[in-house]
């Protein structure tokens, strides 16, 4: 962050707000006007106790969720998007190209190999020709990727015969495939072993330093929280205080 | 897109269920096919039979009053432009007896001009052939056989015949006022009175019926000269032709008021069939004009014309009975792929449901609601569509070969699907038509796209954050 050009927020959240409609007709508030930037190669860690809205926001981040108000942007190079400017094709687009998920229960297709899993991504924004054409390229990228993640010589298992720090590995890796500026992960090793665990730690900050992409990761994990470049604790659908590491 | 076939394939692979989904529209559409080519192949059978022993156009008589003056009106007839030849007839329903009694239908022909309208040349059957038939109860005319001439049928019923068939015959009684020097008149009956012994050759029998003149009962001796075989059953049993003056002379047609015989009507055979609309039409003008008598002379021939019809008009209830035969049975044949519909509904719903989380990991991962819905879509109507070519194959495959099967069971299990001797069908008869190809595949393809639109929906309007909520 020495840089002389200013660090530019990869996303930025501005009194982001969200509510449940409840059945007796009351709202529930999980999310009450939060504000949040994230830079370009960051890491920043979320924490804080179940409830309180971190997979909400999460989801409103990953554009699966619409928020009831405020507003998000995404940057890449000169180019912004808003979300209250998108429509449903622009949403599907960058949760494609500029969002990377990482979900607590792996989430891998079961039954694809790891492999095609993988290039799952590569595949849901292309036709079968423009795909074709392009396939060496993929095969290449999600072969790599997996080599990174330590799983090469892999590829045709399925992912039902993989363990679960393996499986998190995949699906690390399928969240890379299409190098998105923006790396969700929802308690990534909340299903997963102290041992494998922090080998997932680790190859979190690794592929962080190695992609310079940046990282939003909620855990409840002290060992992962303290990796992240920044630590933000949620309460009450805010972020109390910052603490730099 | 490219997940599409890859998730195609990966999901109907390894399951079973599907796979019943896409049997059942195969056994529909097989079905389906095969019911419509029979159906048609027999319809167009029976067409056939029937065109040939009816002519073209009929003028058809009041039955009452019949028709009168009838050389002018055949001279006009066969004047007119599309018309090829025109033959008079009397017909009548008549009794006959002789060890039993039974109804027939009888025609009175002049055989010459008759051979030139009808088919009956083509029925008529020689002695040996007779003789072949009554041996073998199944057998049936080679199609390609030689028609007889007009001169054999004229010989059939002339006088030398009958003669020769009485020395044969020398147990029968020629009748009171017969001799077998001068036999009764002829009679030409279909082979199936002959085959189940209702009538013999050289049989002397005794027709009753009523004249429509007298209205008093009148009968008269016939000798069974000879046989003929259409193809249709019913008429093989029921109708006998014998000579158009005798049968006048027994139906005591002789119109006092016009003085001369009474016909029943006209058989015309046209140079082109299709036109027969059309050359009605001229010769309905054509008589109105010619023969405009006062309405109330007796000669007036327009007003003794009831009708002028096509064989079709004529026959027509038998040839739509089969249609609607073949629509009924299509209908309930559509029910299988109606049926099969509904599984591919239950099977992609099931597909749905079980995939739910999937779909949501596809959805996070930037696919868009449409492609989810064409996802399930397609693997619908993949089911559907392999399902109907699997049925159109197999169903043609047996319909190419559904004499050597129908051959195969009966040698099997002696059970003959198809009785010969009812439609006289040696072999089933088959007409493929494009339009019934088509009648099966589109509703198949519609009732597939229904049953799969429901579940695509379903999948395109779940929520991803509930589909990836729980493990
Ligand atoms: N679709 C929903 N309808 C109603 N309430 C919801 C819905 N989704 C989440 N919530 C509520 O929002 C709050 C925050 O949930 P969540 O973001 O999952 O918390 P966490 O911080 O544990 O990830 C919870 O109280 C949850 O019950
Ligand atoms: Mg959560």
């Amino acid at each position: 962050m020495s840089d002389s050009s200013a660090p530019l927020p990869v996303v930025s959240v501005r009194n982001l707000e969200r509510s449940f409609p409840l059945v007796n007709g009351e709202k529930l508030m999980v999310l009450k006007g939060l504000d949040l930037q994230i830079y370009e190669a960051e890491m920043v860690a979320i924490v804080g106790l179940s409830g309180v809205g971190k997979s909400t926001l999460l989801h409103c981040l990953g554009l699966l969720d619409t928020p009831s108000g405020g507003e998000i942007t995404y940057r890449s190079g000169e180019k912004t998007w808003k979300t209250s400017q998108l429509d449903e094709d622009s949403r599907c687009q960058l949760r494609n190209h500029f969002i990377g998920f990482v979900f607590q229960f792996f989430h891998l297709l079961p039954d694809l190999n790891v492999l095609e899993n993988v290039l799952l991504p590569s595949q849901v924004s292309r036709t079968s020709r423009a795909w074709n054409k392009n396939r060496d390229e993929f095969h290449g990228r999600a072969e790599s990727l997996l080599q990174r993640v330590g799983l090469s010589g892999r590829e045709k298992q399925a992912p039902g015969t993989l363990s679960g720090g393996e499986r998190q590995r995949v699906a690390i890796a399928r969240a890379l495939m299409l190098s998105p500026p923006l790396l969700l992960c929802d308690e990534p090793t909340g299903n997963l072993d102290s041992r494998p665990s922090e080998s997932i730690h680790e190859l979190l900050r690794e592929l962080h330093e190695d992609y310079s992409t940046s990282i939003l990761v909620v855990t409840h994990d002290p060992d992962l929280a303290a990796r992240g470049d920044r630590r933000l604790q949620m309460v009450d659908g805010r972020f109390e205080a910052e603490s730099t590491s | 897109m490219k997940y599409h076939d890859d998730l195609t394939r990966r999901y109907l692979k390894r399951r079973w269920a599907p796979w019943a989904s896409t049997l059942a529209v195969t056994l529909g559409v097989f079905s389906l096919l095969t019911v419509l080519a029979v159906m048609e192949g027999f319809k167009v059978e029976m067409r056939e039979r029937i065109r040939g022993t009816l002519s073209h156009l009929v003028v058809e008589a009041d039955p009452f009053r019949g028709l009168v003056g009838e050389d002018s009106l055949l001279e006009a007839i066969r004047n007119t432009e599309g018309v090829e030849a025109a033959a008079p007839h009397v017909s009548t329903l008549a009794l006959y007896k002789v060890g039993i009694m039974d109804h027939c239908v009888l025609r009175g022909i002049d055989p010459i001009p008759e051979s030139k309208v009808s088919d009956l040349a083509r029925y008529l059957l020689s002695d040996d052939e007779i003789d072949q038939m009554l041996s073998d109860k199944f057998s049936m005319l080679p199609p390609d056989r030689e028609p007889s001439t007009a001169e054999e049928i004229a010989h059939v019923f002339s006088i030398e015949r009958r003669r020769q068939i009485m020395s044969f015959r020398l147990n029968e009684d020629p009748g009171p006022g017969f001799t077998r020097e001068s036999p009764p008149q002829a009679i030409i009956v279909g082979i199936e009175a002959l085959r189940s012994f209702r009538l013999q050759m050289g049989d002397v029998v005794q027709i009753s019926s009523y004249s429509p003149v007298t209205l008093e009962p009148c009968s008269g001796n016939f000798l069974v000269v000879g046989a003929f075989q259409s193809g249709v059953y019913e008429q093989d049993l029921r109708w006998a032709y014998t000579n158009i003056r005798a049968l006048q002379d027994t139906l005591q047609l002789w119109d006092d008021s016009a003085e001369d015989m009474r016909i029943s009507g006209i058989s015309i055979k046209l140079e082109d069939f299709q036109k027969a609309d059309e050359i009605s039409e001229t010769l309905h003008k054509e008589i109105q004009s010619r023969m405009s008598l006062p309405e109330d002379d007796p000669k007036s021939i327009p007003s003794r014309i009831t009708s002028i019809e096509t064989w079709e008009d004529k026959r027509a209830n038998l040839i739509k009975a089969v249609e609607i035969e073949k629509r009924i049975i299509s209908v309930l044949m559509l029910l299988i792929v109606a049926f099969a519909s509904g599984m591919i509904f239950l099977i992609l719903m099931l597909l749905v449901i079980e995939k739910e989380r999937d779909l949501g990991v596809l959805r996070a991962l930037g696919a868009t609601r449409s492609g989810i819905v064409l996802l399930v879509l397609k693997q619908g109507m993949f089911l559907c569509t392999t399902g109907a070519i699997l049925g159109l194959l197999s169903g043609w495959i047996f319909l190419e070969n559904i004499n050597e099967f129908h051959d195969f069971i009966f040698r099997m299990t002696g059970l003959q699907l198809f009785p010969p001797n009812v439609y006289y069908l040696e072999r089933i008869p088959v007409v493929l038509r494009y339009q019934d190809v088509l009648l099966v595949c589109l509703p198949t393809l519609i009732f597939g796209f229904l049953g799969s639109v429901l579940p695509s929906m379903r999948a395109g309007r779940q929520d991803p954050i509930k589909a990836l909520h729980h493990e």
